[in-house]
């Protein structure tokens, strides 16, 4: 149950991203919605490795007595070591796209996205 | 291993010939004729001003303006569509997306 | 080949460009001139010349594997060269070369060129990764590697229209590969692996029908994303912004180098790793561009923008033959990556004109150009190549590769699309006569009277590109030699998986 849960609530980040850029006309809110709609990603992919009552990825005695019950009952560590590479991926982007915002508003003093259009056809 | 798809040097050779044989025959049609054009005639203008020819330069865009007649549709359409809002641009990635998904299950299935 | 040449050609330029802001420093403090722009260009020779090496190897019939810290295949991250990434690593490493010699004269007079050398070699960086790596996360992060370099790249001049392109970019292109990664995110999730061949063998089990829908929504995801960055048509509205607003050293780069990523993954997608056909997609998908990119070519004003409108088109071809390729017509393949080959050579080219001209001239408006022949007789004489050169006229390159994309249209028993793209064709150089005529001939506007020859670095680059498309064009045995073994090894998937899993 908690497991589905946590795949709807990824598709509801990603449609809530894409809502955002296609309907939003606010750079910043174009941003937002990017940095949602991979958040969405980001908890699909991390709930993809996660199995109820998990436990640590770490083989140690303490962490699980023999190798058979840990590989049965350890989390999956390959999408954790993923999203931290995403994440990190992700702040580029959107600290990128924070930048170039400032850099558009000084240009054309406003936001508004049907107002920076001197590029077209 | 492709050599009978296409043979360049042959081809070239013989354009370089098409090309010198055109030329010679222009050269001997060429007549020259003793026309003198008064000063006035030389002259260039616009709108009733005289202007130099250096200044006198054509609309690129109407370069081909019989094609944007012929295909007025396009242009009208889908030229104009290109508005340089970015939602219109992130509208059609999200509807090609949609379409891609259809072809590709009507494929598959 | 040199061991670890395959890591070297991707760290090799990343390192550099981090150590790039430092060489910045040496060279203001102890006053060296073009410190900066000769470590740049040694760097990339020196890739090159690995990339050489490994191709001897590859040429051979060997599909090198790296093992990235030791860790064999399904597990760790490997590195898998067939003579398809071959290609495209010899044509990243050659017109990168070639871009950066023309970039060093070109940028002379910016400010914070160690940064903009920086971006440059993180984009060379990424674009070898993509093409080299094995594996399927990996080729996402390479991708952002270079995808970010990029939009900043564009709106490195921070001028009101290179931000808004790189704005526009950065938005569109961000979407692309949110795309993608949860389109790898999903193939995970099915497979359960990230290996690019044991993913294909993996895939290879469902035969390409009754396959899990997940599937077929990660593939449409991903040829979403490989599409926004190829730039077909519905997705290809950052081009034409970014090319015309960027520095035209970075529109070469983006148009001859940066062009081979996304038609890597196209000749990939439809045998490795999903194996489902996707023939149609790409067929229409390619015609759909070459036509729209003409057309709306044809009736620009802007100089840089007409000619990424034709970067469209011609993507379009490659596209199309590649499509063609999976519907029976086995020309179709070779014919779209000769393409390739061909078209980043010659459009490359083609930016570097319109960047001497810009870089002379201060203008790359139509309106305001004419009568430049005289004043810049090589680069009018390297831009006529390059014209003819895309145009397809018969002794240069261009249509070589064109005819062999139009035998396939008839291969493939549908001689409508071969109709189409000869009329496109014509199209192309209807265009260019207009670009050529604006430009080079006509009157010269009073105050370009004195304009000169573009400076010695930018004309060797253009010169040596022509020279490429003649060559190219009368001998195409030597296009061949690298095609025909990359059209082979695209479609040998067997050979690729064994060769990539055989150590286990």
């Amino acid at each position: 149950m908690i497991m589905g849960l946590n795949y709807i609530v990824a598709m509801l980040l990603i449609a809530a991203g894409i809502y955002c850029l296609l309907f939003k006309r606010n750079l910043l809110k174009l941003v937002i919605g990017l940095a949602v709609m991979t958040d969405g990603i980001h908890l699909f992919l991390i709930s993809m490795g996660y199995r109820l009552g998990g436990i640590v990825p770490i083989f140690s005695s303490e962490v699980a007595p023999s190798l058979s019950e840990f590989a049965a009952r350890a989390v999956d560590p390959l999408p954790q070591a993923l999203v931290l590479t995403s994440i990190v991926i992700n702040i580029c982007i959107t600290a990128l796209a924070l930048s170039l915002c400032i850099y558009a508003y000084r240009h054309y003093g406003t936001l508004d996205t049907t107002k920076i259009r001197r590029l077209k056809e | 291993m492709f050599d009978f798809i296409w043979q360049p040097i042959i081809v070239t050779v013989a354009i370089l010939l098409c090309s010198l044989a055109t030329y010679l025959l222009l050269l001997s049609s060429h007549r020259t004729t003793k026309a003198q054009p008064t000063p006035e005639k030389m002259k260039n203008y616009a709108c009733g001003e005289e202007i130099k020819p250096e200044e006198a330069h054509a609309d690129s865009a109407q370069f081909f303006s019989a094609v944007r007649r012929v295909l007025s549709p396009f242009y009208r359409h889908i030229q104009a569509a290109h508005t340089g809002e970015v939602n219109t641009y992130l509208l059609w990635i999200v509807a090609g997306l949609v379409v891609i998904l259809i072809i590709i299950l009507l494929t598959v299935w | 080949m040199i061991p670890h040449a395959p890591i070297l050609v991707i760290v090799l330029p990343l390192f550099t460009a981090f150590v790039m802001p430092l060489i910045g420093i040496i060279a203001e403090r102890y006053h060296i001139k073009y410190l900066r722009e000769l470590i740049a260009i040694g760097v990339m020779i020196v890739v090159l010349i690995l990339a050489g090496t490994i191709a001897q190897e590859v040429w051979n019939g060997e599909v090198i594997v790296y093992e990235l810290g030791g860790w064999s295949p399904p597990w760790g991250i490997v590195l898998a060269i067939d003579a398809l990434s071959t290609q495209m690593a010899l044509m990243i490493a050659g017109l990168g070369t070639l871009v950066m010699i023309y970039s060093a004269s070109y940028m002379s007079r910016d400010s914070g060129l160690s940064y903009f050398y920086t971006l440059m070699l993180l984009v060379i960086s990424g674009m070898m990764g993509i093409v080299l790596t094995g594996d399927f996360f990996n080729f996402y992060v390479f991708l952002e590697i270079m995808s970010i370099s990029s939009y900043a790249l564009v709106s490195f001049r921070r001028d009101a229209l290179s931000i808004e392109a790189g704005i526009k970019y950065l938005i569109i292109g961000s979407l692309g590969t949110s795309f993608v990664l949860l389109s790898v995110v999903m193939l995970y999730g099915v497979v359960g692996t990230l290996n690019i061949a044991d993913l294909g063998a993996k895939l290879a089990t469902y035969g390409g029908t009754n396959v899990p829908s997940v599937l077929v929504l990660s593939l449409a995801l991903f040829v979403t994303g490989v599409m926004i960055k190829v730039a077909m048509v519905p997705f290809h509205t950052w081009l034409p912004d970014a090319f015309t607003a960027a520095p035209t050293a970075i529109s070469a780069l983006l148009a001859g180098p940066a062009a081979v990523v996304g038609i890597y993954w196209v000749a990939r997608l439809p045998y490795l790793p999903f194996g489902m056909p996707v023939g149609l997609i790409l067929v229409s998908l390619g015609l759909i561009s070459m036509v729209v990119g003409v057309l709306m070519a044809l009736m620009q004003r802007d100089f840089k923008r007409m000619l990424a409108y034709h970067v469209i088109s011609q993507k379009g071809y490659m596209v199309l033959g590649i499509g063609l390729g999976t519907l029976g017509a086995t020309l179709g393949t070779q014919g779209g990556l000769f393409h390739l080959l061909n078209h980043s050579t010659y459009k490359a080219l083609l930016f570097m004109c319109a960047g001497a001209v810009l870089y002379q001239t201060k203008s790359q408006k139509f309106d305001e150009l004419g009568g430049l022949g005289k004043n810049m007789p090589i680069t009018a004489l390297t831009f006529l190549i390059g014209a003819l050169a895309i145009s397809g006229i018969p002794p240069l390159n261009g249509f070589v590769s064109k005819y062999i994309i139009y035998l396939a249209g008839f291969q493939a028993g549908m001689p409508w699309i071969t109709a189409i793209a000869v009329v496109v064709s014509g199209l192309t150089l209807a265009s260019f006569m207009k670009a050529f005529s604006s430009v080079f001939l006509g009157q010269r506007p009073q105050h370009l009277q004195g304009t000169r020859e573009a400076p010695k670095p930018m004309l060797f680059s253009m010169i040596v590109m022509a020279l490429i498309c003649v060559a190219i064009g009368l001998l195409p045995a030597l296009g061949f030699n690298i095609i025909g073994p990359a059209a082979e090894a695209a479609k040998n998937t067997s050979s690729y998986i064994s060769h990539v899993l055989g150590g286990t």
